[in-house]
């Protein structure tokens, strides 16, 4: 068995990940390396943790411990010059809103403004006099103007540290780095139709200012419409041509497998991670998906593949790992695996139980 | 060419019915012409809250705090008792953008949360702007609001050529106005419901997970529906000021309750499909407003002499909380459901 | 901010607040405890709980009416305490009845639906009980007291210079007993032994065979009568009811709940008690109208550092 370190770089770098629920050990100290171009896939027995791998991978679970690595790197939010300006403005706002509330907004605004209006109406209001009556005013309640400017200030900076820290690592950055999923019970946008559900999957590629969209503007439509058509072209890619304005919930279950694939790769993934594509799918669609996962790799993407159809895995993966009870039992090709004792046994003991 | 779906069909039709509207002759119907202009005002507002409620699916419960507070944006900036006395676009684009801002600031702390939080935030929230516009009485006038609100509508153009002070605020020129800017309102949030950003707030309120796994952000996406709603409300509520040439008391007119009337209103329509709002709002509005009074008059005099239980007044909230209940367990979706595409 | 204290009275202030505090954050929790409960079993906000807790002080009011016409004047004392022990007996069982019909008759056939579908529905039923109100009560406010004084201004004793009047009382000893009694309802009853099963996950204690309708039944009865019984004490203590009241104190109880982590019954006591104290002293030490705006801040902030709670745990969506 060959380990993430001997290989040049892996595309997808899993080292030791361990997910934890409690008690519960979901995955234990699992270690995954996903090559480019090939089709790996992740077997093994129900609830030995291959979903919440896959998860753990997404963004959607923080690992207890481990590293997720792509293409060398973690995928997280980076901490732009750019965040840190707007989070800076957004505190010293803050700041001055909780200023302002503390030395009574009221009565600042009754002496700078009320009190400063000309008596004659057409009299211009002198703004300066307005400022240096406001200045006074602040003046003369520092205590309170301090405390609450500081207060706002700290407290809304270190919300917004929370708060970004928190997202610093959703699906979205995930996805946007070069990963892209389906699901194992089917999360489509069931009341959008077949076009948009993939048209959402290509969300990036969409350059459309706000008030291009809100007013159509030629720019907009025409991006809309090259969007479509290759919306288009992937669709039938996956084999549903022709039903676009179709709601997603009113496709058959099938082809609902097939558009959630066409939206992930609407993202253009580097590797795209296929979440038991074959459930509930009779022999017959499980062999055209095995041709269709195949040319999905020879466009050009990785696929990792967590499957139970152990027909349609042997028959198309490039290696396979086997998960059992959450950690990495084996490894290997298709042939090594299906010889290895204990990926027998834990397959077998899964007849036991039931 | 598609041939017209239904939605566009019945927006047109209530438009065309609206164009139409002021040359009936209202006053012998008993119909107060400018309760006319408020429906219109009142389908902008509920039009924004739909964004929010409708495509979007958030649960929010204080969308009159954003009309009240785009109403007293307006006020500050028009009234003659303050220096800033500018003319009703400027006026209405910042309180616009204004009520935009809140939104965003209100919503940034709690859109990562679960959903049933933004309800809890939008409703206290709701609460604490009522509080302020009623404390911050030097600037906002409190219980007294802002009176006298007369501004020139168009920036450079002197009242002469406008004719008198106030003349654009009145019926019939006002009520074609907020059915102007309502137009504008509902073709550019159809506009923008079609577009990416539509396609992502739908996105987001079918199956936030597999959007974020799209590399969608929720959390901003989320916020934008946030601030176009909270705009739009604060441009009704900028109308709403102009309409009563003054800032209405605000324990009244931006309570939790007007927040949860629109809202039945857009259940009632249908959620997320704007003609199916423009319905709701016309229809729920225009009993509340309009054919509850001349209900009521017409029950006092025929029977029930000063009896409360016989006045429909007092049943309203027993009227919107059944429409709410009925349409929820037989007709989710409103009476002019959304279509997106067409099933076959 | 200008502290309101009286001259060289700071320290009794103190305590009085703390006392109301501690009062006024029980009440809460028996309220919040009603959002709570059931929203742990089927994670709905049950909008229409505030105005279930108004109907039952307007039950209070209108049971303490038809007492007075039966006996005379009643005046603290052993009438008065028959008067206040029906009460607390008849109205939980009319506010927890009253919730189980709701949920019978509005949330039960939804319970498949999108969430969206229940919390409006929710919503409209709040409309309607308000509603109800307006009607049994009228709008504008009525007072207990002109009617009958159940309960002394008395103080029950004195501690130093601070009086625990017996209004206060009467909520604590009403309140304590029944935390205790929830407390053991939850932990070592059969049905609260379900109630926990199903909370943690319907379909597989439904699988389990726990009758999983009767469960939530049980849950909104026990929320209601919670709702109630803070009514009898609330119009005791208070002595004023008014049809609108179910919102404002509804809001405070669903704040408690979520403060202390929605679905978390210690939470939902420590979140009331939190917000009692919050309530009594930003009341007592600020201008009382922005207490509202403290608690919305507390609020806020809480939710940034500490999304879920001060005592829930995570939820996790299931993927």
């Amino acid at each position: 068995m060959t380990t993430a370190g001997e290989r040049a770089q892996a595309l997808l770098d899993v080292r030791k990940l361990t997910m934890r629920f409690g008690g519960l050990v979901a995955v234990n100290a699992v270690d995954l390396a996903v090559d480019s171009g090939q089709i790996h896939s992740v077997i093994g027995p129900n609830g030995a943790g291959k979903t919440t791998l896959f998860n753990a991978v997404t963004g959607i679970y923080e690992p207890t411990e481990g590293h997720v690595l792509f293409e060398g790197h973690t995928l997280a939010r980076p901490l732009s010059a750019w965040i840190l300006i707007r989070t800076a403005i957004i505190a010293l706002l803050a700041g001055l809103l909780a200023m302002t509330f503390f030395v009574r907004a009221d009565g600042l605004w009754k002496a700078a403004i009320r009190e400063n209006m000309p008596a004659v109406r057409t009299d211009p209001f002198s703004y300066r006099q307005a400022a240096s009556t406001a200045a006074e005013y602040l003046t003369v309640r520092s205590s309170e103007a301090t405390t609450g400017f500081v207060g706002g200030f700290l407290v809304t900076l270190l919300g917004a540290l929370a708060l970004w820290n928190r997202s610093r690592r959703t699906t979205d950055v995930v996805a946007l780095g070069g990963i892209a999923r389906t699901f194992q019970n089917i999360r489509l946008f069931q009341n959008m139709t077949v076009l948009e559900n993939v048209l959402v999957g290509m969300d990036r590629k969409f350059s459309a200012t706000f008030l291009g969209m809100g007013l159509r503007l030629p720019g907009a439509r025409r991006e809309e419409r090259e969007l479509a058509a290759k919306a288009d072209e992937l669709l039938a890619f996956v084999g549903i041509q022709g039903r676009d304005q179709m709601l997603a919930k009113n496709l058959p279950y099938g082809d609902q497998r097939r558009l959630e694939i066409a939206r992930a790769m609407a993202c253009e993934p580097k590797l795209l991670l296929l979440d038991e594509p074959a459930a509930g799918m009779n022999p017959k669609e499980t062999i055209d998906l095995m041709g269709l996962i195949r040319r999905i790799r020879d466009r050009g993407f990785t696929v990792l593949l967590i499957e139970h159809h152990m027909s349609l895995v042997m028959g198309i993966s490039d290696r396979i790992a086997v998960l059992d009870y959450g950690a990495k039992i084996a490894e290997g090709t298709p042939l090594e695996v299906k010889n290895n004792p204990k990926v027998i046994e834990a397959y077998l003991g899964k007849e036991e139980v039931h | 060419m598609t041939p017209p779906s239904r939605s566009a069909i019945a927006g047109g039709v209530l438009f065309a019915m609206l164009v139409v509207l002021p040359q009936l002759p209202l006053a012998e119907w008993g119909i107060p012409a400018n309760l006319l202009t408020e429906l219109l005002i009142l389908s902008i507002l509920a039009l924004g809250l739909n964004v929010i409620l409708g495509t979007t699916g958030l649960l929010h419960l204080g969308i009159a705090a954003f009309y009240g507070i785009g109403c007293c944006i307006t006020g500050i900036l028009t009234t003659s008792i303050f220096p800033f006395q500018t003319n009703f676009l400027v006026a209405m684009m910042v309180s616009a953008f204004g009520t935009a801002l809140v939104g965003l600031i209100l919503g940034a702390p709690v859109l990562r949360l679960r959903g049933d939080y933004l309800a809890l935030v939008t409703l206290g929230f709701g609460q604490i702007v009522i509080t302020v516009l009623l404390e911050f009485e030097n600037i906002t006038g409190g219980k007294k609001t802002l009176q006298g609100l007369f501004p020139p509508l168009l920036p450079f153009v002197s009242e002469g050529t406008m004719g008198r002070r106030g003349d654009w605020q009145t019926f019939p020129h006002f009520y074609y106005l907020c059915l102007g800017l309502l137009a504008i309102v509902y073709l550019g949030l159809g506009n923008l419901e079609r577009s990416r950003l539509g396609r992502g707030l739908v996105a987001v309120r079918e199956d936030e997970l597999a959007a974020g796994a799209m590399g969608l952000n929720p959390a901003r996406l989320k916020l934008s529906a946030l601030a176009i709603g909270a705009g739009v409300a604060g441009l009704a509520g900028s109308l709403f000021a102009m309409h009563n040439t003054n800032t209405t008391e605000p324990q009244n007119s931006f309570n939790f309750n007007w927040s949860i009337i629109i809202l039945a209103a857009i259940i009632l329509g249908g959620l997320s499909s704007r003609a199916g709002v423009l319905w709701g709002v016309v229809l729920l509005m225009g009993f509340d407003k309009i054919a509850s009074r001349i209900i009521d008059d017409s029950l006092q005099a025929a029977a029930a002499d000063g009896n409360t239980a016989f006045r429909l007044s007092n049943w309203r909230l027993m009227i919107f909380g059944l429409v709410l209940i009925g349409m929820m367990r037989f007709r989710p979706n409103g009476l002019l459901p959304e279509r997106r595409g067409t099933s076959k | 901010m200008q502290p309101i204290l009286a001259d060289g009275n700071g320290g009794a202030l103190f305590w009085e607040l703390l006392v109301n505090g501690l009062v006024m954050g029980s009440l809460f929790a028996l309220i919040a405890l009603g959002y709570s409960l059931v929203y742990g079993i089927i994670e709905l906000v049950n909008f229409a709980h505030g105005d279930l807790f108004m109907l039952g002080a307007a039950m209070t009011y209108t049971l303490t009416a038809l007492a007075v016409s039966w006996f005379g004047t009643v005046t603290p004392g052993g009438m008065s305490f028959a008067i206040v022990l029906g009460l607390l007996l008849i109205v939980p069982f009319f506010c927890g009845g009253a919730n189980i019909l709701i949920d019978r008759a509005v949330y039960r056939p939804l319970r498949r639906a999108p969430r969206l579908v229940p919390l409006v529905s929710a919503l409209g039923v709040s409309f309607v009980l308000v509603n109800i109100g307006q009607l049994w009560i009228g709008t504008s406010p009525l007072s207990l007291e002109n009617k009958a004084q159940l309960v002394s201004d008395d103080s029950l004793i004195q501690m130093g210079e601070v009086p625990l009047k017996w209004k206060d009382a009467v909520v604590l000893i009403t309140v304590v007993p029944v935390m205790v009694g929830l407390t053991w309802l939850v932990k070592f009853t059969r049905l609260g032994k379900a109630m926990r099963a199903t909370a943690q996950n319907l379909v597989a204690a439904q699988l389990m065979g726990i009758g999983v309708e009767r469960v939530i039944a049980s849950t909104f009865f026990v929320g209601g009568y919670l709702a109630g019984l803070a009514a009898v004490v609330y119009t005791l203590k208070i002595g004023r009811i008014e049809y609108q009241m179910g919102f404002q104190n509804g809001l405070y109880a669903f704040t408690a709940a979520v403060v202390g982590g929605i679905g978390n019954i210690p939470g939902a006591v420590l979140g009331g008690l939190l917000l009692g104290f919050i309530y009594s002293f930003g009341g007592g030490y600020s201008q009382g109208n922005w207490v509202d705006a403290l608690i919305f801040g507390v609020l806020i902030v809480l939710l940034i550092f500490r999304p879920t709670g001060l005592l829930g745990s995570r939820s996790r969506e299931k993927v």
